[in-house]
């Protein structure tokens, strides 16, 4: 090959690896403002899921940056014609304990780093059925029925029954009261469904034959949407539901209001 | 050299699939295969059948272009049934455009702040985007300027377009396709590709038959039946509750089931007066077919059912009498245990019956042909509403297209040998006693489920 | 034959032609040689072009979800018309459920692990640990045969009432199981099942030779420190196979006679599916669970995971070391850190399942294990870094790829940490940044480490090179299609968007991320057609590409002490192999590498 070409299969190569840290760290930049990026969080432990996710962005985006930026520098730096040999190196014993013992040390440190939030979404509820940190037992405000391809939700009757006459079940509407923890019970009637509401940062999969506590407390009012996570089947994408978030008197009066219209004579239909 | 040919092919190639949209094929009208072989004559004649399709087409488009045809007194009246609003009375006028307020809350708030370039289209509206588009290119560069001979501005008018915003057929015909077609069906057929493994079927709505309406007397559903339909789906089947759209966009849905369902019924009508001899009988028998079908719809709105007062309290002695009505058999009571079962899971004796041509034991079979089971009422899940109400209405009206019957007024002979109907007491009485049978815990309702799940069960 | 009176000559100056190549010269027939071969370098062929030929229906799969997700609901070009004939070429939801099930299946079953384990396992290890053939030469022929029975059942599958298996490559039940639950759980599921269990018993008949091969027939001096890393790659990939392989066999059974004879190992009581339930269909109450389908299965699939990557990362090292001219850096650590990946490997499937209804407190150990599998792997990525350095770097096709996927695998190795830690994952679990992580893992990993190997072991295939400016060319395109579409589904994934949605754009969040879904498309068809390249190189020069001697790579390992293509028996000398495979540069020898089994005096 002349002298030119490899020339420019240096640089082009070169190049090439170096677009990869620098397009990446660019898209991940200006993906917020492309929208390419995490909805506005508004429930209570959301934050810490956020901030648990940053945290490890920049320990990844750092190593990502000095390892790429690393590889494209020995790209350019040892691709270049040279008659003489290669270093002959079979490695270094002091090099590997470094790399081995840092990273060692980094991971260690982000699993405990993670370990109080998700304790506090997932092992410790409200109700105290998994009783890892003090709170007031709460009941389950509602249950969530999934099923092919719906949401049903089922308030209790005042004495907050879940079986009886005077259950209120919501098709895909949930509401749900403001600034309250709120636990719910989740239940599937088929096959596996995903209780998910990506401004809440909750997850849960529903299972037939079990009964999953779930937890949240939304700071703000308003309306977000819920969606399936697990594959349900061919309808999997019509799957949604909408949360409503509503003030505490609202949320009663709508509550009020739906245990009165159970028992409507039907003069509005 | 040759690489450098291959990149800018495919660069451009990107460039050029960026404004690249693809087409949605659009299906044609199926005939109905089933009504048209019920008529020799018709099923022999090819000709015919082409003429029925050119009939149905006239009255009532195709699936790129749906609109009914005009009658000349509607001309007259100005009445247009195409233009979708027609069926909303002011206060749903008011509810859908709060809707629309939502819905297109980005659009109006970028009008109202004057800066257009920032009003993105929105998904499922193609129409009121080409209107939107058609607007703007006329628009003068200050949006304050007075409109036409409104007393509004061009600020306004626009913000009205959203806000306004009903979809046309032809908007809705396409929406059906990508979100009902591959169950329903291009005619509403319930034939769409998705049907065959759902149980129950999808609803074939060329009958013109809906099962779950406020309605008495078998009445044709109204624009509203249809919109809670839509609203609320049917629980424990494939159709889910549709709310994720825009009421918009559902009252769009209803109208076009509307006209698919008045299409259907003008179809078999059609196919059943058809003779060898006489044809279709010209365009006058035509027009009176479409217009008798039409009418029929238009007189679903006197056949609600409404309780007159509040919902009785479940007591004892109506939990007792609702007992007594239900284990009754024929002419003592309601005769509910011959279908339902004693204990309400669906497995009574007339459920089943020996199929005429395999002489095997079935369940009986829908209008629609396909075979139903009785509700397990143990489990406490009702298809279409589970208001007491909602449960009064299957009582009292029957289930439309199913072997469900009519109660009120269905004569018994009381244990003293007195006749009488059942009146509305003894429905309340049925109802309260059925849904005790659904509010035990499900645990309890499983375990005594032997051998009755829904098979191909109706709703 | 002694090794000293070998020349210490490079072997590559010898033209293949002159060399005696055979052992025995009766005569083979067609049918023997190329169908029914028992030789390894024939089986590792056949893989080969097994391989690629479902690559490529893996592929057209790809681009039909692609498609759906950049213009749902429209006429699908070429495939619409095949699949969805009924519909006039649009996707249904159903189909599309089947598109992405296939599309994984197909990947992972029928394309990483056959091209990774049989095609490059059977050529190379004979071949580089100095063996005249397998340990097993007809359980080799059988294992390779005993694919097609699955790759027929799986694209039958396709044929069946209610279309291919619809439940994810995963598979989880009820969906799986019960057949109302989704059309393509009549019988294409069983199908599916059969398919499993077929390629399942080939990997492990695979399996059982490498390790055999590998810990018996190692020519005299192949000390097992002694072994170019693919072997050791390969060797640790065949033992995930031989502990992991039964326990998914046994879970597919376990689904079959769930769906064949409603045994209920995995519905739960009191499903009501389509209004058809199990339990009462049974007339008795199921007493499984859906979740031990999850563990059973994820605990084959995530040392799956290794299996398809192992291999690769051995690959590259050889690569990358040949081509850089260059021992290894840090031998050593590069085997243990194979192993501890591996090891590793078995404790971590529940990461999987953080979101399934798993014990939260059983997740936070499997997070910690999932965390510290990131270890071995930095450490893999520092002696990639630490070869490279102070190397004379050829920039030759097979190394380019395999400096892609060591870029790549970093990037797939980073977001990995995400998905590992629990707190995160309840956000990001089944969204698209999942989508992207094992992309970068599976496909920019071992699909490059696949084509590098092609490059890089093409002349010791077929006597002739591969066009060399081609492959640059294929590389390039290749690369920045492959970013263009999978880097660009982190920031999909970020945004929230689920997998497996056939229409996203209904959902008010993911509306705006329509573009960018049709930006990826057109990179994923862009990537695909950029394959004719590499289709055409391949082809062109297994007939006309030029003719090379034994070591035309200058390389240390013994296959290239073999003739190019080598013969019946693989070597034409007695082997010893007196030194490891990385001898590249030293500076008390003559040549810039030492080949393995030849004596410097």
């Amino acid at each position: 090959m002349s002298t030119l070409k490899t020339f420019l299969l240096r640089v082009a190569a070169s190049l090439l690896f170096l677009a990869v840290p620098v397009l990446g760290v660019w898209t991940f930049v200006t993906a917020e403002a492309n929208g390419w990026w995490f909805p506005l969080n508004v429930s209570s432990y959301g934050g810490e899921i956020d901030y648990l996710f940053d945290l490890i962005l920049w320990m990844v985006a750092i190593t990502f940056v000095l390892t790429e930026g690393a590889l494209v520098w020995l790209v350019w730096r040892f691709s270049r014609p040279d008659s003489s040999r290669a270093v002959f190196s079979h490695g270094s014993h002091k090099l590997e304990m470094i790399w081995t013992a840092v990273p060692a040390l980094l991971l260690v440190f982000i699993a405990f780093s993670q370990m109080e939030a998700w304790s506090k979404v997932k092992i410790a509820m409200p109700d105290g059925t998994r009783p890892d940190e003090p709170y007031t037992v709460e009941k389950p405000l509602a249950e969530v029925y999934a099923s092919q391809f719906d949401w049903r939700f089922r308030y209790p009757d005042a004495e907050g029954n879940f079986e009886g006459a005077d259950v209120v079940e919501s098709a895909y509407d949930f509401y749900v009261p403001v600034n309250t923890k709120v636990l719910v019970r989740l239940r599937s009637r088929d096959v596996l469904h995903s209780f998910f509401i990506p401004q809440f940062r909750l997850k849960q999969d529903a299972v037939p034959g079990m009964e999953i506590p779930v937890w949240f407390k939304a700071e703000e009012t308003g309306s977000y949407e819920l969606i399936c996570a697990e594959l349900c089947g061919w309808g999997h994408y019509k799957m949604a539901g909408k949360i409503h978030v509503l003030p505490e008197d609202e949320y009663e009066a709508w509550l009020a209001n739906a245990r009165t219209a159970l028992y409507s004579n039907g003069s509005e239909d | 050299m040759s690489r450098n040919l291959v990149t800018a092919g495919v660069a451009a190639a990107l460039f050029a699939g960026c404004s690249f949209e693809p087409e949605q094929p659009v299906l044609e009208h199926e005939p109905n295969a089933k009504a048209i072989a019920e008529n020799v004559d018709l099923a022999n004649s090819p000709t015919a059948q082409d003429q029925l399709a050119g009939a149905l087409e006239m009255l009532f488009g195709t699936p790129e272009h749906p609109g009914y045809m005009r009658l000349e007194s509607w001309i007259e009246e100005e009445y247009d049934p195409n233009q979708g609003s027609w069926n909303l009375s002011d206060e749903e006028f008011d509810a859908l455009k709060a809707s629309n307020r939502a819905a297109f809350a980005k659009q109006i708030a970028a009008i109202e702040a004057g800066d257009l370039d920032a009003v993105a289209r929105p998904r499922y509206a193609p129409d009121l985007w080409r209107r939107y588009e058609a607007l703007v290119a006329e628009a003068p560069d200050d949006l304050n300027a007075t409109y036409a001979d409104t007393e509004g501005t061009w600020r306004d008018e626009l913000v009205y377009l959203f806000e306004g915003y009903y979809p046309s057929l032809t908007a809705t015909a396409e929406f059906y396709r990508q979100q009902c077609n591959h169950c329903h069906g291009p005619s509403g057929g319930g034939d769409g590709s998705t049907a065959p493994y759902l149980n129950p079927r999808p609803r074939d709505y060329r009958p013109g038959i809906f099962k779950f309406t406020a309605l008495a007397n078998k009445a044709r559903p109204r624009h509203g039946d249809l919109m809670r339909i839509l609203e609320e789906g049917i629980y424990m089947t494939a159709m889910p509750s549709f709310r994720r759209f825009s009421d918009a966009q559902l009252h769009g849905l209803a109208d076009y089931v509307e006209l698919l369902a008045k299409r259907g019924e003008t179809e078999i009508l059609l196919a059943l007066d058809y003779a060898a001899d006489e044809g279709f009988g010209g365009l006058e028998k035509v027009q009176e077919t479409y217009e008798f079908v039409l009418d029929r719809w238009e007189k679903a709105a006197d056949n609600v059912i409404v309780y007159d007062g509040e919902v009785p309290a479940a007591t004892p002695e109506r939990l007792a009498a609702g007992q007594r009505l239900f284990l009754g058999a024929e002419g003592e009571g309601a005769n509910c245990v011959s279908c339902h079962g004693p204990t309400g899971i669906g497995d009574g004796p007339s459920a089943r019956e020996v199929d005429p041509e395999t002489g095997l034991e079935r369940y009986v079979k829908d209008e629609w042909g396909n075979e139903i089971r009785p509700r397990n009422l143990a489990r406490g899940i009702y298809r279409f509403g589970r208001r007491p109400i909602d449960l009064y209405r299957r009582i009292y009206a029957g289930i439309n297209g199913t072997p469900m019957p009519e109660h009120f007024g269905m004569q018994i002979i009381e244990a003293d040998g007195s006749k009488r109907a059942l009146d509305e007491d003894d429905i309340w009485n049925l109802v309260h006693y059925v849904r005790s049978l659904g509010e035990r815990p499900l645990e309890v309702a499983r375990h005594d489920t032997s051998g009755n799940e829904e098979h191909a069960e109706g709703h | 034959m002694s090794s000293s009176s070998l020349p210490t000559e490079p072997l590559g100056l010898a033209p293949s032609g002159t060399v005696h190549v055979s052992h025995d010269h009766h005569e083979i027939g067609f049918l023997k040689k190329y169908v029914f071969s028992t030789d390894h370098k024939m089986i590792g062929i056949q893989f080969l072009f097994t391989g690629l030929v479902t690559l490529l229906i893996g592929g057209l799969l790809a681009m039909g979800i692609r498609w759906q997700l950049a213009f749902p609901w429209t006429e699908m070009p070429v495939l619409g018309k095949l699949l969805f004939p009924e519909t006039g070429g649009v996707a249904t939801p159903e189909g599309y459920t089947m598109l992405f099930t296939m599309h994984g299946t197909v990947m992972v079953f029928f394309v990483i692990i056959p091209l990774l384990t049989g095609a490059f396992g059977n050529f190379l290890i004979p071949l580089q640990i100095g063996a005249p053939d397998m340990a097993f030469p007809r359980l080799n022929m059988l294992g390779y045969w005993w694919m097609w029975p699955g790759i027929i059942l799986m694209f039958l599958a396709f044929g069946t009432e209610g279309g291919g298996p619809a439940a994810g490559w995963t598979a989880y039940p009820p969906l799986s199981t019960i057949e109302s639950a989704a059309p393509g759980s009549l019988n294409g599921q069983t199908l599916w099942l059969l398919a499993l269990t077929f390629s399942g018993v080939s990997s492990m008949m695979g399996a059982v030779n490498y390790v055999t091969t590998i810990v018996k027939m190692r020519a005299p001096g192949m000390t097992i420190m002694r072994m170019p890393l693919s072997i050791w790659g390969l060797l640790i990939a065949a033992l995930l196979q031989l502990f992991a392989l039964p326990v998914l066999t046994a879970a597919s059974f376990m689904q079959i006679f769930d769906r064949v004879f409603d045994a209920g190992f995995f519905n739960a009581p009191d499903t009501l599916v389509n209004n058809m339930s199990p339990e009462v269909d049974l007339g008795t109450a199921a007493g499984g669970h859906p979740l031990l389908w999850q563990h059973l299965f994820w605990f084959y699939s995530h040392p799956a995971v290794y299996i398809m990557v192992l291999p690769a990362m051995g690959f590259v090292s050889d690569i990358l070391a040949t081509h850089a001219r260059k021992p290894i850096f840090g031998y050593k650590p590069m085997v243990y850190s194979l192993a501890g990946i591996a090891g590793l490997g078995f404790i971590v499937w529940g990461h999987h399942m953080f979101m399934s209804g798993l014990n939260p407190k059983v997740s936070l150990v499997f997070m910690t294990a999932t965390i510290m599998i990131a270890l071995p792997s930095a450490v893999k990525v520092f002696n990639w870094l630490g070869t490279l350095w102070g190397a004379r770097i050829q920039l030759t096709t097979p190394m380019l790829f395999a400096i892609g996927f060591v870029a790549m695998f970093i990037i797939g190795g980073l977001s990995g940490i995400w998905m590992a830690s629990t707190p995160v994952d309840i956000y990001i679990h089944d969204t698209y940044i999942i989508v992207a992580h094992f992309h970068y893992v599976v496909f920019a990993g071992s699909v490059f480490a696949i084509f590098a190997s092609i490059y890089h072991w093409f002349p010791k295939m077929f006597g002739r090179m591969m066009n060399d400016t081609l492959g640059k060319v294929h590389f390039f395109g290749t690369f920045v299609f492959t970013n263009g579409v999978f880097y660009m589904m982190h920031q999909l994934g970020l945004a929230g968007l689920m997998r497996r949605t056939a229409d996203p754009y209904a959902y008010e969040l993911y509306a705006h991320l329509q573009p960018l879904n049709q930006f990826i498309s057109y990179c994923a068809f862009a990537l695909l057609g950029w394959q004719v390249l590499f289709v055409f190189n391949l082809f062109h020069s297994m007939f006309f590409g030029k003719r090379v001697g034994r070591n035309p790579w200058r390389a240390n390992s013994l296959e290239w002490s073999a003739p190019s293509p080598p013969g019946h028996g693989n070597f034409d000398h007695q082997l010893e192999v007196v030194r490891g495979a990385y001898e590249y540069g030293d500076p008390e020898a003559e040549e810039d590498h030492l080949p393995q089994a030849v004596r410097v005096s």
